[in-house]
């Protein structure tokens, strides 16, 4: 059974068609970024797998569980999401933050448990974010905070991860470390990961299959190797494109015409 | 946080023994609390049965829906600021307080030149303040494209229309403009216990409501979105909340009028003192909106005794200083 499983999906926003008849299925434990120009939908795409649009057509499973079928709850036991933009909620510590994904097991009225805290620890750990548990979220750099909207997004402890644009405004670095965090959680922890990326050389060496996305429809899907190599990819962006191999790893450079 | 509940305690118990035994008739705090022994079986009253009146008809009753009235303020408040995520947001913000204005006005306007204030005002207050945020809801509240955002404006329309009619129908009767003012201006003078238990239901129940959403509003600091995605049935419990807040605001509104600051400065008082997470600050603010409201009315009915101060302008009065002081002291994290 596939971890996602897009059936047709349409999502509409009045006239507009977002997404149109988008079907895509994610094998679990293996990493699908979708890349495309602005516009293509792509947000639309994820936002939709996390249930937060309303579905004008098709299906999305998560495990074969239909989410028309879920309430918020139960879904955001299935899926955790890791937004574009983060809402940072002055006041509140890094640890209360990553806490606040627990309270999809344990719901509105009950105390986060004992074994809720220590996920959260063990999660603070492994994004290195150990020695600023006590900070308020405010204090943290841009780096530091989608680490921590990561660490949330795991402490939810979910199959599947649906992530935004995570290393939007980060230095290469950052870019880097985040994405090799969440590549340890696929690769060691099983975790199903369907992302959006506009860098397209981190895109193909990260994820196992890459999803070209143009005006809400799929254009090519398969292998990051094979996708980033594609005429239609240069020709979707409108440019010229060359893929150059460093070391083994695939660089995808825009070349002015 | 042991410390701060510990001192809202102190001060509420100091503001329930004042409410007691300050007034116009001097009766000692001992004399008051053997009286209240007494009615336990404990003892012997010293107290005359007028000062026995004076005690528990006329100031019990006052001390208990000022308790009632700065808890439910307070809390509808600090809930109100958490599910809109917006600092100014206050109690009235739906439409309770110009709905229950333009009730209480019609009833008042209605007697003509009668000098006191009908006893179906506070009916009709309640029907207005209800009637109000419900047209607010329907507005704004539902449908998939409603958020805070709508809901705010909805109220904001919903308040300039039913402020116009009330002005239009207090200009129409000038001999009424008075009482119609002081009833605007809120007060307690007119408490009894029967006022009190017209009231304790709704604020009870709403008070619980309130307090136990705290976690959901934790959540909801992270936006709509976000908290959907951590499993928040969003809509459902902006529903609730914004319920039992009206609810539990127009009960007392019908009762004491609108006494204003209250709603809208212990929330935040509370959070310069406990920090930003809803599950502290809706519960101390009950305890520090009902001290607070019984401190202000004990002031407001002493300072030029027999006459009274509004109760809304001595809450400003002495919450302002009051919210300053602190501010000054604490750094303001507000959201």
């Amino acid at each position: 059974m596939s971890a996602i499983e897009i059936d047709a999906l349409s999502v509409r926003a009045g006239p507009a068609i977002l997404v149109d008849q988008v079907t895509l299925s994610v094998e679990p434990g293996t990493w699908c970024t979708v890349i495309g120009p602005n516009g293509a939908g792509k947000t639309t795409l994820v936002e939709a797998v996390a249930g937060l649009r309303r579905l004008s057509a098709g299906s999305v499973s998560i495990h074969g569980r239909s989410l028309r079928s879920l309430s918020e709850r139960a879904r955001a036991q299935m899926v955790s999401l890791v937004p574009q933009h983060l809402e940072i909620p002055a006041g509140m510590t890094v640890r209360d933050y990553v806490g606040l994904a627990r309270v999809a097991h344990r719901g509105l009225f009950r105390a986060l448990t004992a074994g809720d805290w220590t996920i959260v620890d063990s999660v603070l750990t492994r994004m290195s974010l150990d020695e600023l548990a006590e900070r308020d979220v405010t204090t943290l750099s841009g780096g530091e905070r989608q680490r921590m909207a990561l660490g949330r997004a795991l402490a939810q402890s979910t199959k599947v991860m649906v992530l935004d644009e995570p290393i939007t405004g980060l230095d290469l670095r950052h870019q880097m470390e985040l994405l090799e965090l969440l590549k340890d959680e696929v690769a060691e922890g099983g975790l199903t990961v369907l992302a959006t990326l506009h860098d397209l050389t981190l895109a193909g060496q990260f994820a196992d299959r890459l999803v070209l996305l143009d005006r809400g429809r799929v254009l090519l899907d398969g292998p990051a190797r094979e996708v980033v190599r594609s005429p239609e990819l240069a020709e979707c962006y409108g440019m010229s494109l060359r893929v150059v191999e460093v070391d083994g790893a695939d660089v995808v450079v825009p070349v002015r015409s | 946080m042991a410390a701060i509940t510990v001192m809202t305690l102190a001060a509420l118990a100091v503001a329930v023994v004042g409410g007691l035994v300050i007034g116009p008739t001097s009766i000692g705090t001992g004399r008051v609390v053997g009286d209240l022994f007494s009615h336990l079986g404990v003892g012997h009253t010293t107290l005359s049965p007028l000062q026995s009146t004076i005690i528990w008809q006329l100031r019990a009753p006052r001390l208990v829906l000022g308790l009632l009235a700065g808890a439910m303020l307070s809390v509808a408040g600090g809930t109100y600021q958490g599910v809109f995520r917006n600092p100014l947001a206050d109690p009235y913000l739906l439409g309770v307080a110009a709905g229950a204005g333009l009730g209480a006005t019609y009833a008042i306007v209605d007697v003509g030149s009668g000098l006191s204030t009908p006893t179906w005002a506070p009916l009709l207050a309640f029907v207005g303040a209800m009637a109000a945020v419900s047209l607010t809801w329907l507005i704004g509240g539902r449908g998939r494209r409603s958020n805070a955002s709508t809901l705010i404006l909805a109220g904001v329309a919903v308040s300039s229309l039913l402020t116009s009619a009330q002005t239009f129908l207090q200009q129409s009767s000038s001999n009424s403009i008075a009482r119609v003012y002081i009833w605007l201006l809120g007060s307690l003078a007119s408490a009894s216990w029967h006022s009190v238990t017209m009231v304790l239901p709704y604020v009870t129940v709403c008070v619980v409501i309130c307090v136990a959403s705290g976690r959901a509003l934790d959540v909801m600091s992270v936006g709509e979105d976000e908290s959907r995605s951590l499993g928040l049935p969003v809509r459902q419990v902006r529903l609730v909340v914004i319920a039992a807040s009206s609810l539990g605001t127009a009960a007392i509104v019908s009762a004491v009028g609108l006494i204003g600051f209250v709603g809208i400065i212990v929330p935040h008082i509370v959070r310069l003192l406990v920090g930003t997470s809803y599950r502290r600050i809706l519960p101390i603010s009950v305890l520090f909106g009902a001290a607070f409201l019984v401190f202000a009315d004990t002031i407001a009915r002493t300072v030029l005794a027999p006459s009274e101060l509004p109760l809304g302008v001595v809450t400003a009065l002495v919450g302002a200083p009051v919210f300053v002081l602190i501010l000054s002291l604490r750094r303001p994290v507000v959201r």
